[in-house]
């Protein structure tokens, strides 16, 4: 606590809150509601009211000596008791009272006609996710299950449900859905994104395009993540490339944490990203790979791919670039053909299995025979190399025509 | 609630027949003190709703803490919103009932130590034996009316709140320990037939579960139980896999697919406990093993039930179980499959995988014996038949059982001049092969 607080001091810093917050409700001043919510913000007039709370000990008594305060008191008496906690570092004991405090905002929020109060319920949405996830780095210290952003996500579900709906509040809705998305992706569970990107889809009542650019942006950027991982690529670059579009174009930090993720899609689809933009966002990680499928380099992508592995393992594309390699052997057997077409023309078509062979093991990669006409059949298969391969004089006979079709933006066949 | 958890087991649960005589099934007929009267209601709905871990009301780690108080909770800010400004000393008194409430909430979850010294306690033991409720593996001298302290073990049942159990219903950690190692030893000693075995284990390792949980034992001690129960559910997974054809195929395959509800439980409840327990100097003797299983067993984009994709899961592992050789031969095996590159996906299995790790992932072994046939099929010159004996080696199985499963395949095979088996490319029948179509052997 800093200097000497005196109980009137703290007993005025109480009511001058208690006056700031009516009056805002009153006039349906969201602006000046909006910082009164705001915990994480550690705003200084916050700091002390919880000092001056600590302090007086009593401030059930101050909520309840009139009727404009204590109309509140449900919203009120559990935020004091959280600024209490927040002050004194207890999270885990500050995020039940928030989000006791959050219930009953909610409850008036939907009592109330217009949506003049949303931005103060994205600060509440904001908060109790941050607070949770701090709560459970503090019940995960202890020693305990951490649980708290799992009911943080119980509670976004319930704000969702009250802006999903029709009216001015659903414009809302998308706001909360990315607050849950980072609740559901952090915990793990984002199998139950699922309803909620339904709800916001299929929805014939409220177009898309009517929600804020900003939620919008982050919303696509979920998604078009979600589609990755499940590796839809085509979903996901329409996704991630709306948001490259929409986003904020001087947000470098943004533009890169969205081609991140568009980058090993367009990779997947056959088209590889110019070295500059790599350079221009600091996407080197992805150099290696680029240029792996540029020559056929099937060595050059697992070192690559070994050399970032904990950074594209957390972030989730590493099984996506490891795909890869089979477009790394479409590389490597067409330039095989092609310097056979220099040298003989007319027989450029027949490729022995011994060739290929040896071209991998220059890239110190050991095949035998049978992995080889393994890889020769799968390539095939997935349609990306025509011909086919006679077992017993080891040779692939290529298709004179278009023998290694481009995949031009298609994924490779499943 | 009751109802709505019904109906959520139901549907896939056929075999809670009652017919079924080793009925450890949860018989809904009966209301035993030992299941609790549902008392939490409406309050807890909205909660649970839409939580994926307290949703089946199984014990695993993650669902503890659901309803100690809610109860009366709930009733106290229903009173409260009813009431009218200015009645203060009624308000007054809630919040300090919801303080105190908070307070004992914490009290409880800490201190729940059960006293039930058996295996079962002994009001469900009388209670079950005057209802003829007894697993066959709980019968005295097989008498269905007749069990005794050390034959009987308590049942699961889907309890809604903590208050309600006392605590000689529960088993302290001891008990529990050596109730599982009495169920793990019931495996392979008894004549029952497997289902029957499993059908038992199953249940009770689940009250086995939710009683840790209640207790919230989250410590060390338990990982070592964790990994037991999910050897039980993997070997059953191979297990029941083999008895999957034949006149009872429909009922095997749902008990199939429970056990793998339960195994993607109970290993997402061993994961939170490795990472609970972690401290930075070592991993878990088992960890990277345990790990690798939870990447065999979902190979294809499918992950477990309720479980998480590969991609996000792999977000979450530590770098040390990622560097181990359990966890390089996994990966490994995640990539042959995923680009199809049969040749090793065979010969690596062969070569390394332990029989927990094989267990997990032999369902995929046929899976990609088709997609080589396939490939073989499409991609082989249409003049050089492709000789079976090769096939038989490529896909580790016997020859006889090559043939067998190119038929299944849809694919005819045939003799060369001399007189080889061959497999002639190119013809335009192939189907994959039905859903438990026959049993092939793996010859690594």
């Amino acid at each position: 606590m800093a200097a000497y607080l005196s109980m009137g001091e703290a007993h005025r810093r109480i009511t001058d809150y208690l006056a700031r917050f009516s009056d805002a409700v009153a006039s349906q001043d969201v602006a000046s509601l909006k910082p009164l919510l705001s915990l994480s913000s550690a705003s200084p007039s916050l700091v002390s009211l919880a000092d001056a709370l600590n302090l007086l000990q009593d401030s059930n008594r101050l909520i309840k000596q009139s009727d404009r305060y204590s109309q509140f008191a449900e919203i009120l008496a559990p935020l004091f008791r959280c600024l209490q906690n927040y002050r004194l570092h207890n999270l885990v004991d500050a995020y039940p009272a928030y989000e006791k405090a959050a219930n009953a905002f909610i409850q008036e929020f939907r009592n109330w006609d217009s949506a003049w109060a949303l931005e103060a319920l994205y600060v509440i949405a904001y908060e109790i996710r941050v607070l949770a996830e701090r709560a459970d780095r503090e019940l995960s210290a202890n020693g305990k299950m951490p649980e708290k952003l799992k009911a943080a996500g119980s509670f976004l579900m319930k704000v969702f449900g009250v802006l999903a709906g029709k009216g001015p509040k659903r414009v809302g809705a998308l706001y909360v859905t990315c607050q849950l998305f980072k609740v559901y992706f952090k915990l793990g569970t984002v199998h139950l994104c699922r309803s909620v990107i339904r709800s916001i889809e299929t929805a014939r009542i409220f177009d898309f395009e009517e929600f804020p650019q900003r939620d919008k942006v982050t919303y696509m950027y979920y998604t078009g993540r979600l589609e990755v991982y499940n590796e839809n690529f085509t979903a996901a670059d329409q996704k991630l490339s709306y948001a490259l579009a929409h986003c904020n174009p001087h947000s470098e930090a943004n533009i890169r944490m969205i081609l991140k993720y568009l980058i090993p899609v367009k990779l997947s689809i056959g088209i590889l990203p110019k070295d500059w933009l790599l350079e221009r966002y600091n996407l080197v990680e992805y150099r290696n790979i680029v240029q792996a499928l540029k020559r056929g380099d099937l060595r050059l992508l697992r070192s690559a791919l070994e050399q970032h592995e904990d950074r594209f393992l957390r972030s989730g594309v590493y099984l996506v670039l490891e795909k890869l390699e089979l477009q790394v052997y479409q590389r490597l057997l067409k330039k095989i053909y092609i310097i056979q077409k220099q040298k003989e023309p007319t027989k450029a078509h027949q490729m022995k299995l011994e060739v290929i062979i040896k071209a991998l093991k220059w890239l110190e990669i050991d095949m035998d025979l049978d992995e080889v006409e393994c890889i020769v059949a799968i390539l095939i298969h997935k349609n990306l190399m025509k011909g086919y391969f006679a077992h017993k004089s080891k040779v692939v006979v290529l298709s004179k025509q278009d023998p290694f079709p481009k995949l031009t933006g298609k994924p490779v066949n499943a | 609630m009751e109802r709505r958890q019904n109906h959520h087991q139901q549907p896939q649960n056929p075999r809670r027949n009652p017919s079924s005589s080793s009925s450890s099934s949860q018989s809904s007929n009966h209301r035993s003190r030992y299941r609790p009267p549902n008392r939490a209601g409406g309050d807890a709905r909205p909660h649970r709703r839409e939580d994926p871990y307290l949703d089946s009301g199984d014990a695993a780690v993650g669902g503890r803490p659901r309803s100690l108080a809610r109860p009366m909770r709930a009733h106290a800010s229903e009173a409260a919103a009813g009431s009218s400004i200015g009645v203060r000393e009624r308000q007054e008194q809630h919040r300090r009932d919801q303080d105190r409430e908070d307070d004992r909430d914490c009290r409880e979850l800490a201190s729940v130590v059960g006293t039930c010294p058996h295996m079962c306690p002994v009001g469900e033991m009388a209670q079950r034996e005057r209802l003829r409720d007894l697993a066959v593996f709980e019968r005295l001298h097989g008498n269905p009316a007749k069990t005794s302290p050390e034959l009987a073990v308590k049942k699961f049942c889907r309890t809604i709140s903590t208050r309600d159990v006392q605590l000689s219903d529960i088993r302290p950690f001891s008990v529990l320990g050596s109730t599982l190692d009495y169920l793990m030893s019931l495996m392979n000693s008894t004549p029952e037939p497997f289902e029957t075995v499993h059908d038992f284990i199953f249940d009770r390792t689940r009250s086995i579960r939710q009683d840790l949980s209640m207790q919230n034992i989250v410590d060390k001690r338990v990982i070592h139980m964790y990994e037991k129960m999910v050897n039980f559910h993997v070997t059953s997974h191979h297990k029941l896999r083999l008895r999957s054809s034949g006149p009872d195929s429909f009922n095997i395959s749902s008990l199939h697919h429970l056990n793998m509800e339960q195994l993607a439980k109970v290993l997402t409840s061993l994961y939170n406990l490795y990472d609970l327990n972690r401290d930075h100097s070592s991993t878990h003797k088992n960890e990277p093993e345990y790990r690798s299983l939870y990447v065999l067993l979902c190979l294809n984009s499918e992950s477990l039930p309720e479980g998480e994709r590969l991609s996000l899961w792999f977000r979450r592992v530590p770098t040390p179980v990622i560097k181990s050789k359990e966890m390089s031969f996994a990966r490994r095996i995640l990539r042959y499959f995923r680009t199809g590159n049969y040749s090793r996906f065979f010969s690596t299995i062969a070569a390394e995988a332990s029989y927990l790790q094989y267990c997990a992932l032999e369902p995929y072994i046929d899976k990609v014996r088709a997609l080589a046939v396939l490939c073989i099929n499409n991609g082989g010159y249409k003049l050089h038949p492709y000789p079976i004996a090769h096939l038989s080696n490529l896909l580790m199985m016997e020859e006889s059982e090559v043939e067998s499963f190119c038929n299944a395949c849809g694919l005819e095979t045939s003799l060369d001049e001399q007189g080889n088996k061959v497999l002639p490319t190119k013809q335009p029948a192939f189907e994959h092969p039905k859903a438990g179509y026959g049993k092939y052997g793996f010859s690594g």
